[in-house]
């Protein structure tokens, strides 16, 4: 990867994506984290473009950008009444020591290590032998993969719903604010 | 000088740093789990990047990891955020330091 496309390819998706996610370590709002998240998201899945595996990008775009941000924008507008100012908490500076640790490390490791023979060129047709390898060698690891999916959702569901009596309450409490509120207004 | 393997290890090393800081430091339980994808994000980038440069026995073998890891963090994603629904319900507030019905 030598062509002036390739250095402006990757050096561009890497500034979105680093600095969408240093957007979500400074922004002061919940949602404008979520957003910046997005972009990163998105910067991501271009860079799996630009390292030739299209179907992992395709996936990305679909699971992260299109099914998880939703269901964490919906969690952060189904809770009302937490505080969205995204604030930190007492471990802010231990926090920030261990980031500089660790991307330290994780960098001196990365550039002193030989990481032996490169291919030049990218294998092709990703997605056929992604899709040959699930269903010959891993073909255990895909089917327990969707128990835990399975197993995962229900128990989510199972989780979030209300009980009947806490649902009549809630009923019960919001018809009684509607009523106040049109006998004050009237 | 060319866009090499190391160019991403770094930028994955980058990313995954600040999703640490991010999932240790945030006071939200959402902003959390976003400092959980993060990490996610960068592991699954340096694993692409190992896949298209190095040579291995297994063609591509990287790239069937990434997909388990996206399926895991959906299922992970998902119990989490009912979590924080449950404590919402119970005690109003998704502050992390705030939740400590277990401390000693």
């Amino acid at each position: 990867m030598d062509g002036v496309g390739h250095h402006l390819a990757f050096w561009s998706l890497a500034v979105i994506t680093v600095g969408a996610a240093l957007g979500i370590l400074v922004s002061r709002n919940l949602i404008h984290a979520m957003v910046m998240l997005i972009l990163s998201f998105i910067g991501v899945a271009g860079l799996y473009l630009l390292l030739s595996a299209e179907f992992i990008a395709v996936v990305q775009i679909l699971v992260y950008v299109g099914a998880i941000s939703v269901l964490m924008l919906f969690a952060i507008l189904l809770t009302p009444r937490a505080a969205r100012d995204n604030a930190e908490t007492a471990m802010r500076y231990p926090g920030l020591i261990l980031m500089g640790l660790v991307i330290a490390a994780t960098v001196f490791v990365a550039l002193e290590t030989d990481w032996g023979a490169v291919r030049e060129e990218p294998v092709a047709e990703s997605a056929r032998i992604i899709g040959q390898s699930l269903i010959n060698e891993f073909v255990l690891p895909f089917e327990i993969a969707a128990v835990l999916l399975t197993a995962a959702l229900v128990g989510a569901v199972a989780l979030a719903r209300r009980d009947d009596e806490d649902i009549d309450a809630h009923e019960q409490s919001l018809t009684l604010e509607g009523r106040e509120d049109s006998g004050g207004s009237s | 000088m060319t866009i090499g393997l190391e160019h991403f290890l770094v930028l994955g090393a980058l990313l995954f740093g600040v999703g640490l800081y991010v999932a240790l430091a945030k006071r939200n339980a959402i902003g959390v789990l976003m400092g959980v994808e993060l990490m996610l994000n960068a592991v699954n980038l340096t694993l692409v990047a190992f896949g298209r440069f190095v040579e291995s026995e297994v063609a591509l073998s990287t790239s069937v990891f990434v997909v388990f890891i996206i399926a895991v963090a959906a299922a992970e994603i998902a119990v989490g955020l009912a979590l924080a629904m449950v404590v919402y319900r119970n005690r109003d507030t998704i502050n992390v330091d705030r939740v400590n019905l277990l401390k000693w």
